[in-house]
């Protein structure tokens, strides 16, 4: 079995990956893409641990499983948002969604 | 073997992760994301955690792809290539997420669980549906409040106006 931290190393690659596309991208939609990276890098880490440290309950296993649903609700509102400002703006860029800025 | 389909698995997902902010074509970034999230429930299904991988194709690979993709679809084609998809900040983001990547790294490779071996305890589907009904009833419920409140919530954001 391989050890603990080369499943973290991924799971923290993923993190960084997620971090750059939110920090650079200009589209909306990527930058959604990115949040899901980031959320699916935090349920890596909980299922690993469970898997290497594991409690009786599978709390690991569990809480993956909340934040699955929690990332479903937030990528469903956040889709809607993006296209409720295409609606508005005619465009997907995030520069452009300047509505709230004075 | 076992460590060698670890480490073809962990390849496959940061191959498409980084694919899926870089490509050009905001559909082809939908295309690699789904790459990505089915790697990820292959990963599960090697750490022994079948009941999540199969959630994770049913919930993300089956429901929030789709919904990407007509999202996609309803906006416009905006990957023209004289429209720049990096913003000003291009470079000073590289940077801090690639500090951010050696911090995190250095804090893994100095941690006493670097070397952990894996447990006996298995996580079965029988567990994880005591817990969800027993020890974790109260946020099972409140998972599924947030629900309809992100379902009345996207058609009140969604629906037109007149």
């Amino acid at each position: 079995m391989i050890p603990l931290g080369h499943i973290v190393m991924l799971s923290m690659f993923l993190f960084c990956v997620g971090v750059y596309g939110i920090l650079t991208q200009r589209h909306a939609i990527r930058f959604l893409i990115s949040v899901e990276l980031i959320l699916n890098a935090a349920n890596i880490n909980l299922v690993a641990f469970n898997k290497y440290w594991g409690t009786p309950d599978g709390l690991g296993q569990v809480f993956a499983l909340f934040v699955i649903a929690v990332a479903a609700a937030a990528s469903v509102v956040g889709l809607i948002l993006v296209i409720a400002v295409y609606r508005l703006r005619k465009s997907v860029f995030i520069d452009d969604f300047n509505l709230l800025k004075w | 073997m076992n460590a060698v389909v670890f480490y073809m698995i962990a390849l496959f997902i940061a191959v498409s992760a980084v694919l899926s902010v870089t490509v050009r074509d905001i559909f082809h970034g939908a295309v690699a994301l789904t790459m990505t999230l089915l790697g990820i429930a292959f990963l599960y299904f090697y750490l022994d955690a079948g009941f999540l991988g199969v959630i994770q194709i049913l919930v993300y690979v089956g429901g929030i792809m789709a919904l990407f993709v007509f999202a996609i679809m309803l906006t416009s084609k905006m990957g023209d290539h004289k429209i720049p998809q990096v913003n000003a900040q291009f470079w000073p983001g590289l940077l801090i997420a690639a500090v951010l990547c050696a911090v995190l790294l250095k804090i893994v490779v100095d941690s006493s669980w670097m070397h952990a071996q894996a447990s006996a305890v298995i996580t079965d589907l029988q567990t994880i549906g005591r817990s969800l009904v027993t020890g974790y009833v109260l946020p099972f419920e409140f998972i599924s409040l947030l629900l309809l409140a992100a379902l009345v919530g996207a058609i009140v954001i969604g629906k037109v106006r007149r």
